[in-house]
């Protein structure tokens, strides 16, 4: 039929209009055998049975990252994926599928290694562990690296349209002024909001008590009514639109800007900023921890690092892996932050049930 | 046949069940049982990291009622409200065409508005931005011809977010009107029109009123889905005005905080019985 061929063809160019945009810095290779300067280029076997069950962020992971992984050991990967550790978490708790591989942030895994909900990892199985860099190992929230190996670290940065903002931004100050009204965008996240408001008022980031709450609040009623978009997932669309001139937003977002267009300018505000590190755990209810492990040990290769770190560029922890990094890509502040920045970095801490108050504090002042 | 004098009604048997039964399961297991929970949710705590407590507190009712969520909800229903009069406007006289139409141009019109379906309401929502953008086409197309000389401000705007619900909601109102229109007695029209009553009249005394359950079939069905349809508001409305549904989502993953969530949703299913009842009421009339 007529009507169906140009249907077909409207539904085409409607979902190339919505694809397009500069396609992300993918590589071109594909290696399917490993090279030989690894020493693990042959995967070992596991008695398991060849599954498993991969559950991470959307957008962190490569699709042909998990297949070349599927290829070369024989294991059927499924993967699902989450926009938002409480999402993950929730899931987890629920007890709907048995997962073998999460990706939480810092803040989670310190609080499921509370609950004792990981499966401890066995260092032998991974002896990729050694390339990742000192600065992200024995970290904090799981000292020893008992059950988590880092993936991708990154930050909350201020990313500038210099075409559309002439003045200079330094911070989260400078961000929310009145001449910026309406051509704001900041990530969807009420912990995230806060935590800047608690910079910029020099409250310890993580004790979100009443009282902080409290004082907080003024400033929160003055900088939202600025922001025009609030998104965690894609902020770099309005950006890119120009439907905004400036926001705070994830460091890998920011990095592919920067990346697209050099009007764009990446600042670490001044009054301060967080580290996440997302990391690779087993959950205690893994039905294939041997094969999560095989897995772990894979994506800490030099090679596959580098490839997540072209299509996503957060800031990589594997310094084998940075070595194989192009010139730019090293050099792009919003992936790896200078050695001063990262020292002024903080941590999240898990809040557990003030994440409520939290929210709505957020939602009270966006709903006047 | 039975012998009973009176209406003459068949009462089910067996067959009948069987033939009913899986339907009977089907809401059971995927409504009954999901809204029984639900409900039995909004009265626990939840702790730690995400284990319930079946404690029997009303205290997330108690909660529900502050300002907040009040205001929260009162904007859903109001954006709701604004879409399924603007689908009414737009889609009646679009269906009363289609209906009164011959079978052969009747059967594409009615591809032509079922046919967005065919791609997810996600991308075609998504497509909307790249229509009113300040970079994107209309805008590029009014500068370019000078009507404008600064883009617009279109989109994450309320505008855009009922523009996006209107869209998506459109043919749910279309399809039910005309279905009504369809089966309009042609006669009834001409007696009307033989009695003395202008077209304004023929329309608004005798073709609305004989339209009427298409018409509160369409409302219904754009008025309740769309109050919490966020992912629409989200996208087009830039998320600065909190809708219910993105409320209660955020319950469930970052507030964590389920039970709420569930006391919101509670809430929400006894406005959606509300809007049943009064449409029923309206057409009993």
């Amino acid at each position: 039929m007529k009507m169906k061929a140009t249907l077909i063809a409207a539904a085409a160019t409607t979902l190339m209009l919505v694809g397009c945009g500069k396609p992300a810095v993918t590589t071109e290779e594909t290696p399917t055998s490993e090279s030989t300067a690894s020493p693990d280029a042959a995967a070992p076997e596991t008695s398991e049975p060849k599954r498993l069950s991969v559950f991470s962020w959307s957008e962190y992971i490569p699709q042909s990252v998990i297949d070349d992984f599927a290829t070369e050991t024989g294991i059927k990967v499924s993967v699902e994926n989450y926009a938002s550790n409480e999402e993950m978490l929730a899931k987890l708790m629920a007890g709907g599928g048995a997962y073998d591989i999460i990706q939480p942030s810092e803040y989670v895994v310190e609080a499921l290694v509370k609950e004792d909900a990981l499966h401890p990892i066995d260092h032998a199985a991974i002896p990729n562990l050694k390339y990742i860099g000192p600065d992200f190992l024995n970290m904090a929230f799981d000292p020893g690296n008992k059950f988590s190996v880092p993936f991708m670290a990154g930050t909350v940065g201020i990313i500038v349209n210099t075409d559309l903002v002439k003045d200079e931004i330094r911070g989260y100050t400078d961000v929310f002024q009145e001449k910026f009204k309406g051509r704001i965008v900041v990530l969807d996240d009420a912990r995230e909001i806060v935590s800047w408001a608690f910079e910029t008022l020099d409250i310890p980031i993580n004790e979100f008590t009443p009282e902080n709450l409290e004082k907080a609040k003024p400033l929160l009623q003055k900088w939202l009514p600025l922001v025009r978009v609030y998104d965690s997932d894609s902020p770099k669309t309005s950006l890119i639109n120009g439907d905004v001139a400036l926001g705070v937003v994830w460091g890998g977002e920011g990095a592919k800007l920067l990346e697209e267009n050099e009007k764009f300018k990446w600042v670490i505000p001044a009054e301060g900023s967080h580290l996440f590190v997302d990391s690779l755990a087993i959950p205690k209810t893994a039905k294939h921890p041997k094969n999560a492990e095989l897995f772990m040990n894979y994506i800490l290769r030099p090679e596959v690092s580098k490839r997540i770190s072209d299509e996503f560029p957060y800031t990589n922890p594997n310094l084998a892996a940075r070595k194989l990094l192009t010139p730019e890509q090293l050099s792009n502040p919003a992936s790896f932050p200078s050695e001063e920045e990262m020292k002024s970095l903080q941590l999240f801490k898990d809040i557990g049930d003030q994440a409520s108050q939290v929210d709505e504090l957020v939602t009270t002042i966006k709903a006047q | 046949m039975t012998g009973h004098s009176g209406t003459f009604r068949r009462k089910p048997g067996l067959l009948a069940w069987l033939v009913f039964a899986p339907l009977a399961i089907w809401l059971l297991l995927f409504v009954i049982l999901p809204t029984g929970m639900l409900v039995a949710l909004s009265f626990a705590e939840q702790r730690g990291l995400g284990t319930i407590h079946f404690t029997w507190t009303l205290d997330n009712y108690v909660r529900a009622f502050q300002w907040t969520w009040l205001k929260v909800l009162s904007v859903s229903v109001w954006y709701a409200f604004l879409t399924t009069i603007i689908c009414m406007v737009l889609g009646y006289p679009v269906a009363y065409y289609i209906g009164r139409s011959g079978p052969r141009t009747r059967e594409i019109l009615l591809a032509l508005v079922m046919i967005p379906f065919w791609t997810s309401f996600l991308i075609r929502t998504y497509a909307w931005i790249t229509i009113l953008s300040k970079e994107g086409l209309l805008n590029t197309v009014l500068m370019s011809m000078n009507i404008v000389s600064e883009p617009l401000t279109l989109m994450y705007t309320p505008f855009a977010s009922v523009l996006g619900l209107v869209y998506n909601f459109l043919p749910f109102m279309i399809l039910p009107i005309y279905s009504s229109v369809e089966r309009l007695d042609g006669a009834m029209i001409e007696a009307a029109h033989d009695l003395g009553a202008g077209p304004v009249r023929a329309f608004s005394q005798v073709i609305i009123p004989l339209t009427s359950p298409g018409i509160a079939a369409g409302a219904l069905l754009v008025f309740i889905p769309s109050i919490a349809m966020f992912a629409i508001t989200n996208l087009m409305g830039g998320g600065s005005q909190p809708t219910i549904g993105q409320v209660i989502y955020n319950q469930f993953t970052a507030g964590r905080n389920q039970p709420f969530g569930a006391a919101l949703g509670t809430l929400l299913l006894m406005i959606f019985i509300l809007a049943l009842y009064l449409t029923k009421r309206y057409r009993k009339e």
